[in-house]
């Protein structure tokens, strides 16, 4: 069934159409919002009409305002009626005339004017379960869009929907290299500084590889780079442990297919997923900060506190995932025997999925490894402790022999995870 | 044909034609390689025991860090040997790991026989000598020899009734045990039950955020997102055209393959440096007065290695029918691309794609903590400046903004599929 | 007069999404010891039939009487009791291809044990020694130990037919247990269903696809056609007329030897 919009049909398909449509109108309107913005801020960077600082702002008079939501509200509409508008493109309609072969001009312009009425009388005709008003009137429908095999397509470029994407993206360039001030010259004009810094790093002071350095302390303690590396890979693992440990029980709990479909099922699963999306966002070096402050600035403990806690939420939505994949034959096999929804899991959903839990723990040991060489930045411990202090110093080859280890140590995890994975798979 | 009777000449030995001497030669490097795949999978697991027990004894005992504890060419001539031991007697990880068993060709394997393997595999087999005939010298002479292990209908031994699951365990438990000791500390486990109190001000952001910085804040993040953004596009402008010279299958001969493993070792190097690292590289390059600059460039290096790989691993993977068919026809390298190859990958960079700059958003944020520009730099000011309420409402903000590009790049690669 | 064994009375299921009718009060009832095969076309509601017994599916209406209780009125946990007593058999075999053999057949047992002790997948050794002995029963003895993802589909349906020996059932649900099998295959499967209801007197209900089968093995057949009971007899009452009634004008019945 094509969805014929606003027409007839049952009353929540018809609203369902009606609510796709609002979006792809808000989307139109988003997009001319945007180019008004990325005009304005082009005009106050070049002509001064207000002070700009480097990151750029936009300071409009009082009423400036309305002007634009006036203004782009406008040429959403009109480009929706005139041709195929970005908005329409994306959720895969057309206008398509409901008599007649084409739709004229005359008509697209009609149905311009006509919105402005319609939209106004909306409860009306939603009510009496009609076409919006200003299609029916011009008889043109939004229809979506099936590809005809007589009339091929034009070129995007040439659309309406492909130009204006087309300058969407180059704008962004204009204007995101403003706002971030990319300069060229700079990179050019201080080549040198950047050369010699690279040419230390390349020569790297592996003096410390196992001896521990002087000048370096830790809590009144020398270390040398071989003893921050594996404390490093011992905070990954660890935190890769307990999160997997943690995220195990908890994916169940977030899988649509264990719990089933009763109130209580459906609230644990909202939340558990709400829990797993929410501190998935927070980036472990964000929780390491956290954590600095808790348990002490600097500690090992701090660290995989942080890599624990977005471990788990990593892992237990991989996981869960993976739950919800699991074919469902075996679970009623299971079921049909007389078994018990622990025994579900136990026997029919647990020894489908524990290959890939493996694969997906030894990824997380992986990543896990190379966000422990930075995490210290916010005082989480590990061999960014020693790659930060260097460079504080300007003890680049220091540095050098700092990174070099690093990118061997993360090199052969990934190595050897990648290799493990293939085999488990 | 030679004109004598049958039989009356030998057949030339296989290995003085050029493509005999080629496969004689790759049978027995596959051999030794067997071998010596097994031997550093044992003689790597007994040295990594050895080391984390003596670490942990260092650790705990000693008070010390330290390794090895006894002279090197001790700890160097037990592994090795303990190894080939274990490889003679039992059925070492390394022969369970690869499928092999230690097997009588005929008779029964007896100590006797096992201690000649273990002496001769010393003799031959380390040395590397053994190996030019196949089956090597040591399992001639001892009449055993690796067998791939035949599948039985008995049940399999459980794991702690063999000598290989032992060690693991064993291994895995001492791992755990040295890693605790060595990443927690008496004091930082007793401020984690008693300074919670330190994070109040964290959480207090959640119920009564800061909303006099949240305008600034607005602003900031625009400039993460154009970071994001303009990373992802200026990499994808250049990991393209790399992808192809980073795929296998696309490079061959004696120049393409040299090209595809420099292009792809400089990529995995590349990658490996996490993209903060990159940034305050690029931080001394640029100076910090231009520290948005200095984020995108690290987010704009990170990314382009990783694309690479993504793009150039899709690449190895594509149908080979269509390029058949298409140069069938006759047409040139350039159609093929056009018609055969393009079509099969457009969807999966695009996707490809979104999921760098999703990740970009993330690694944008993050790469401002060392002084990047926007969003992260405005958090860690509030960190360091102690002023945790402010830098909880930003977090708020990351999270929000985080979650929805997540969300965002997710729903659209689910309609690419 | 006992009553009969196994009781359907007014069976109707309506799926809740799409408004499916796939049963509309459907009644009969069966004996202890009868090899019955349910026809039909596909999506004439065999399965679904076939799930409302073990309550795989929630009936919507309608009564089912087994052994004197109503087995729609039990709550979940007298229900699991009640389903151990019941096998069933799939199209799709249902096993855990990861799993090794006597793994999968030990899963026919789970309604006997206790949460805990099956928790830690600890089956006792006498469970163990019975799987074994299912196994070789139904040939598989030597490849208990191999992972089912190496078994061809007749030694994988043979799998099933052990796991549903476990559980010592009266009653055998088979739900088109040959249809992703070749003709040879079918009948082996076919001699162990046969084997079970003569030998052990467990009641079979099979929905099967082919005439030739249901015929041969068979000791009554009911016949699907959109969810209502259009035939109900011995297997040799079926003539060209009925098969027509039941498959439609344009069907050929089709030899499976
Ligand atoms: N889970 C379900 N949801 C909705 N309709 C279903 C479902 N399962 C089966 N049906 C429908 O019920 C009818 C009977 O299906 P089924 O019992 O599987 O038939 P058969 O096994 O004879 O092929 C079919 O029309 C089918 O489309
Ligand atoms: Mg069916």
């Amino acid at each position: 069934m094509s969805p014929t919009p606003g027409g007839a049909g049952a009353p929540r398909d018809r609203l369902k159409v009606l609510s796709r449509r609002a979006f792809s109108f808000l989307l139109d309107w988003m997009a001319w919002g945007y180019v008004a913005y990325c005009v304005m801020y082009l005009l106050n960077y070049y002509w001064y009409t207000v002070h700009v600082d480097w990151w750029g702002t936009l300071t409009l008079p009082s009423w400036g305002w309305p002007v634009v939501i006036l203004a782009t509200l406008e040429l959403a509409v009109w480009c929706r009626s005139l041709g195929r508008s970005l908005g329409q493109r994306a959720i895969g309609v057309a206008l398509r005339p409901v008599a007649g072969e084409r739709i004229s001009v005359g008509r697209r312009v009609l149905r311009g004017f006509l919105w402005h009425l319609s939209v106004p009388l909306a409860p009306v005709w939603i009510a009496r379960g009609e076409e919006p008003l200003h299609d029916r009137l011009t008889q043109v429908g939004l229809r979506t869009e099936t590809p005809d095999p007589e009339r091929p397509g034009r070129r995007a470029i040439l659309t309406q929907w492909g130009f204006v994407s087309l300058f969407l993206g180059a704008l962004t360039m204009c204007v995101g290299w403003l706002i971030i001030g990319i300069n060229l010259q700079v990179l050019i004009r201080r080549a040198p500084q950047a050369g010699r810094i690279w040419g230390e790093m390349l020569r790297p002071d592996f003096r410390y590889f196992t001896a521990p350095d002087p000048v370096f302390h830790l809590r009144a303690l020398s270390y040398s780079i071989l003893d921050l590396t594996v404390v490093t890979v011992f905070m990954a693992l660890v935190a890769t442990v307990l999160g997997g440990v943690m995220a195990f029980p908890l994916s169940f709990l977030g899988a649509r297919n264990v719990m089933g479909f009763s109130p209580a099922g459906w609230a644990t699963y909202g939340v558990i997923r709400g829990f797993f999306n929410v501190f998935r966002s927070i980036e472990t070096i964000i929780w390491a900060s956290i954590f600095a402050i808790w348990v002490g600035y600097g500690t090992v403990l701090a660290g995989i506190l942080a890599l624990t806690i977005h471990t788990i939420a990593a892992l237990g939505k991989l996981y869960s995932e993976q739950v919800e994949g699991v074919s469902p034959g075996p679970l009623e096999a299971v079921w049909a025997a007389g078994g018990s929804r622990i025994q579900v899991v136990r026997h029919a959903v647990i020894p489908q999925v524990l290959p890939s839990f493996w694969a997906f723990t030894l990824y997380r040991w992986d990543i896990n490894v190379r966000m422990a060489t930075v995490i210290a930045l916010v005082g989480g411990g590990g061999i960014g402790d020693m790659l930060f202090y260097y460079k504080n110093q300007g003890d680049w080859s220091k540095v050098g022999a700092v990174v070099m280890v690093i990118v061997a140590v993360v090199w052969a995890m990934d190595y050897i995870s990648g290799r493990l994975r293939e085999r488990i798979a | 044909m030679t004109g004598y009777p049958e039989g009356y000449t030998s057949p030339r030995p296989e290995w003085t034609t050029g493509r005999g001497l080629y496969n004689a030669l790759a049978r027995r490097a596959d051999v030794a390689a067997k071998y010596f795949a097994m031997f550093l999978l044992d003689a790597g697991g007994l040295a990594a025991l050895w080391l984390l027990v003596t670490y942990a004894y260092a650790w705990y005992v000693l008070g010390i860090t330290a390794y090895i504890l006894v002279p090197w060419w001790v700890f160097a001539l037990g592994v090795v040997e303990g190894a080939i031991l274990w490889e003679s007697l039992g059925r070492s990880w390394g022969q369970k790991a690869l499928g092999r068993e230690l097997t009588p060709v005929s008779g029964e394997a007896t100590a006797i026989r096992r201690l000649l393997y273990f002496v001769l595999w010393n003799l031959f087999g380390l040395t590397g000598i053994g190996f030019v005939l196949v089956p090597p010298l040591h399992e001639r002479w001892s009449g055993l020899g690796l067998r791939r292990e035949r599948p039985s209908s008995q049940a399999p031994v459980p794991w702690y009734r063999t000598s290989a699951g032992l060690f693991v365990a064993v291994l895995l438990v001492v791992t755990l045990v040295s890693a605790l000791g060595v990443t927690l500390t008496w004091e930082s486990l007793r401020r984690l039950f008693t300074q919670a109190g330190q994070t109040v001000e964290f959480w207090r952001a959640l119920v009564r955020p800061d909303t006099t910085i949240l305008l600034d804040a607005m602003r900031d993040m625009i400039v993460t997102v154009f970071m994001a953004v303009l990373a992802t596009l200026f990499a994808v402008a250049v990991s393209v055209p790399l992808s192809f010279l980073a795929a296998r299958n696309l490079m061959r001969g004696p120049v393409g393959r040299p090209i595809y493993t420099i292009l792809r070792g400089a990529m995995s190097i590349a990658r490996s440096i996490e993209p903060i690292v990159w940034a305050i590289i690029f931080l001394v390059w640029v100076t910090a007065l231009r520290s948005p600059f200095a984020g995108i460039l690290a987010l704009w290096v990170h990314s382009i290695a990783d694309l690479v790989k993504l793009y150039a691993e899709r690449l190895e993977a594509i149908d080979q029918g269509p390029i058949e068919a298409i140069t069938a026809t006759g047409a040139g390298r350039l159609s093929v691309l056009r018609y055969a190859i393009v079509p099969q990958i457009v969807n999966p960079y695009i996707s490809f794609t979104l999921y760098r700059w999703d990740i970009n958003i993330r690694m944008a944020t993050v790469v401002g903590l060392v002084g990047g520009g926007g969003i992260g730099q405005r958090l860690i000011n509030y960190i360091w400046g102690v002023q945790y309420r402010q830098a909880g409402t930003v977090m708020i903000l990351i999270v929000i903004l985080v979650w929805a590009i997540d969300y965002l790049s997710a729903r659209l690669r689910a309609k690419l599929a | 007069m006992p009553t009969p064994y196994l009781v359907i009375d007014g069976l109707t299921k309506v799926y809740e999404r799409g408004q499916v009718h796939a049963l509309r009060g459907l009644s009969f009832s069966i004996e202890k010891g009868e090899f019955l095969v349910v026809i039909g076309l596909s999506g004439s509601g065999k399965s679904t039939l076939l799930r409302c017994i073990n309550r795989l599916i929630e009936p919507t209406e309608g009564k089912i009487w087994l052994d004197g209780t109503d087995v729609t009125r039990l709550s979940a946990k007298r229900m699991r009791r009640v389903r151990r007593r019941i096998g069933m058999i799939f199209q799709q075999f249902n096993l855990v291809d990861r799993a090794t053999t006597v793994r999968n057949v030990l899963t026919g047992r789970l309604g006997y044990i206790p949460g805990w002790r099956s928790l830690l997948g600890l089956f006792s050794s006498q469970d163990k020694q019975t799987a074994l002995a299912n196994l070789e029963r139904v040939g598989l003895r030597d490849k208990a130990y191999a992972r089912v993802d190496e078994l061809s589909g007749g030694q994988r349906q043979r799998v099933g037919i052990a796991r549903a020996l476990m559980q010592k059932p009266e009653i055998l649900l088979a739900d088109e247990p040959v249809s992703a099998l070749d003709p040879a295959t079918s009948h082996s499967i076919m001699q162990y269903l046969e084997q079970m209801n003569r030998q052990d007197g467990v009641t079979v209900i099979a929905s099967l696809h082919f005439l030739s089968l249901a015929r041969r093995y068979g000791t009554r057949i009911i016949a699907l056609k959109d969810g209502q009971l259009v035939f109900d007899g011995p297997p040799k009452t079926i003539d060209n007329a009925k098969f027509k009634e039941i498959y439609g004008e344009d069907a050929e019945e089709v030899e499976v030897r």
